[in-house]
């Protein structure tokens, strides 16, 4: 389990979060999709969560030990994956030279001088299973800069589900897709996290998508918790409608 | 035995690692036998010297070095010359200071003292990336050049000799040659050690690390992110990239029987390092050694030309960064114009008309223009 301890954060006078307590994977695998406007501080969250930045107060706790105080790399090796809402892939290698990258990484085989980087049978065949789960085969030999939105997204998500991990924390898999895609992009994640237990926890903006996929949702608001539920809570917070939607009881 | 396997549709073969097709293995072949007949070439011709070449050599060897942070990690390292400098200096002063005479055991002495240099200064400037990266290991390389001028012990701007022993040189196979005799004898060391050190490059770039190297250099947080300690690996290729400086600094030394703070620690030596990398193209694994052996060739004809030959290395830089970005090695293997135009020659013979038709077309054009050009500086617009 993941959780989140009374987590702050402020920029100066902003505060961008605010006294955060969540858990993530009581139940393995569940789907947690976090909503919530702009400047809710969703992004920042997820950044405390995975190491990008450190809290000023509170403190992270996975599977009963603190991790406030581990590094990035050390918590993805500890379990925790993440993508970023701009894609960060490595441009220059090729679809199947990115997703070789993260497996040989995460099986600590990166230190090895003087192996084949494409010699280890393991690891290829993990990457072919990716490339397959993925649908990303027929682009597998496309340099990463020169693929289509679409298959950069899910290049981006291929890699952090090569990681093996048991938290995916995932911002905006779907920013930036066109609408057909943004299901097609989805669905693939869902369907890997379902079929290999993965806890996901992924912001969205699409409301349609939230309530069609998740188990959970975490709505945030100025840095804190408005609430926490099922989709249905979507339907039935007249507030948190408003919040997310710009939508006023008096309208 | 050398395993046969196909590379997309061309017969390859690989031995010890090394993959490559029919023709490359001749070039290989062709590039080592030509390395090991020079010291007889440089005898038939008085502007071609053996020991013009070899330090080219030597120093482009530590450019192969540097080129492993600059092709993957992306860092910019100016104080390269520090390695080099390193690895010449503890030569000299364990030749000097405690009568060590075997070369291998002064090389190794290069070795160690390169690997603790390039462990410190990497450990000191790898905090910061990009520019402020550049000049800390600039800052560094100075500070190690200061320090070689104001020893005493380090023989201060006139520097040291290595001539250790009663035979005034260091001994290979335990042995005192005639200094014609050694010179070319440590230049057939000098081939040994860059070939192995190729095929060790070549093998690193081969190899997982290698993918660790360019997921840092191409995207630095996302190689955080897939669990990569980013600093530890970088740091590793700093020292691996160091070592490679401080063997050529060792040879140098050997086989200069001197070394000098201007000649292997001065910060335009670093220049020179980077440029040489950039030259011979960085995006290949010989690349910066040949691009050592033309930049010393230019310098040292140059010296004779002119004494502004500082400005021809200008030029040189200035052509090759609009014309031939990919420096010489890079150009010639994708093919560039030549080859793409040789190509449609061998297809096709008659291109040649066309060639020659386009060209007279193009030289009529630019003499209209000039004539035109002239008419209205010489009688106004019309």
């Amino acid at each position: 389990m993941l959780e989140a301890r009374n987590l702050r954060k402020s920029f100066g006078e902003l505060v961008a979060t605010d006294d955060i307590t969540l858990e993530f994977g009581k139940e393995e695998g569940e789907l947690v999709f976090i909503v919530g406007p702009n400047g809710a501080g969703k992004t920042t969250f997820i950044n405390l969560l995975t190491g990008f930045l450190s809290p000023d107060e509170g403190s992270i706790i996975l599977d009963g030990d603190d991790i406030t105080g581990m590094s990035a790399n050390g918590r993805v090796d500890a379990g925790i994956a993440r993508s970023f809402q701009v894609v960060k892939v490595f441009e220059e290698m090729t679809v199947r030279e990115n997703l070789r990258t993260v497996v040989l990484t995460e099986q600590g085989k990166t230190w090895s001088l003087f192996s084949m980087a494409d010699g280890h049978e393991d690891v290829e065949a993990q990457v072919e299973d990716l490339l397959e789960k993925f649908r990303l085969e027929d682009a597998a030999d496309t340099v990463a800069e020169e693929l289509p939105h679409g298959d950069r997204k899910l290049l981006d998500v291929a890699m952090s589900f090569g990681l093996d991990p048991d938290y995916l924390l995932l911002d905006e898999p779907t920013s930036g897709v066109s609408t057909r895609e943004k299901e097609y992009v989805i669905e693939t994640i869902v369907e890997v996290g379902r079929a290999e237990g993965v806890t996901t926890v992924t912001i969205e903006h699409d409301m349609d998508i939230v309530t069609e996929y998740a188990d959970r949702v975490v709505a945030l608001h100025q840095g804190a918790v408005h609430g926490v539920g099922p989709p249905t809570m979507l339907e039935t917070d007249d507030e948190l409608r408003r919040l997310l939607l710009g939508v006023g009881e008096d309208e | 035995m050398p395993e046969r396997v196909d590379r997309d549709g061309t017969p390859a073969y690989r031995f010890l690692g090394v993959e490559m097709t029919r023709r490359e293995a001749a070039f290989l072949g062709l590039g080592v036998v030509f390395l090991f007949v020079i010291p007889d070439i440089a005898g038939l011709s008085d502007s071609l010297q053996l020991s013009v070449i070899h330090q080219g050599l030597l120093f482009g060897f530590a450019a192969v070095g540097l080129n492993l942070l600059l092709r993957h990690t992306k860092l910019t390292s100016f104080g390269h010359a520090a390695f080099f400098g390193t690895g010449a200096y503890a030569t000299a002063v364990l030749a000097r200071y405690a009568g060590v005479q075997s070369v291998g055991l002064l090389l190794l002495g290069a070795i160690a003292a390169a690997t603790v240099m390039a462990a410190i200064i990497g450990a000191l400037s790898l905090r910061h990336t990009g520019l402020y990266f550049a000049l800390l290991t600039l800052a560094f390389g100075q500070l190690l050049y200061a320090i070689a001028l104001g020893q005493s012990a380090l023989g201060g701007s006139d520097g040291l000799p290595i001539r250790p022993g009663p035979a005034n040189q260091p001994l290979l196979f335990g042995t005192a040659f005639s200094p014609d005799v050694y010179q070319v004898l440590t230049y057939y060391l000098t081939v040994v050690v860059i070939l192995i050190g190729l095929f060790v490059m070549y093998r690193i770039t081969q190899s997982p690390f290698r993918n660790a190297l360019d997921a840092i250099g191409q995207e630095r947080t996302r190689a955080r992110f897939i669990g990569l300690p980013v600093r530890r690996y970088v740091w590793a290729a700093f020292v691996i990239s160091g070592i490679y400086g401080g063997v050529a600094g060792g040879l140098y030394a050997v086989v200069r029987q001197y070394v000098r703070p201007e000649g292997t620690l001065f910060f335009l030596r670093s220049g020179d390092i980077l440029f040489m990398a950039i030259l011979g193209g960085f995006r290949t694994l010989v690349g910066p050694l040949i691009g050592g052996v033309v930049l010393i060739f230019l310098q040292d004809v140059g010296q004779d030309v002119t004494q502004y030959y500082e400005f021809l290395t200008g030029v040189v830089l200035l052509i090759l960064v609009y014309g031939f970005p990919r420096g010489i090695v890079g150009s010639l293997r994708s093919g560039g114009i030549v080859n793409t135009r040789l190509g449609e020659l061998r297809r096709e013979p008659s291109v040649l008309s066309t060639w020659g038709r386009t060209a007279v077309q193009s030289i009529e054009r630019k003499v209209t223009a000039a004539l035109t050009s002239l008419r209205i500086i010489l009688f106004g617009v019309d």
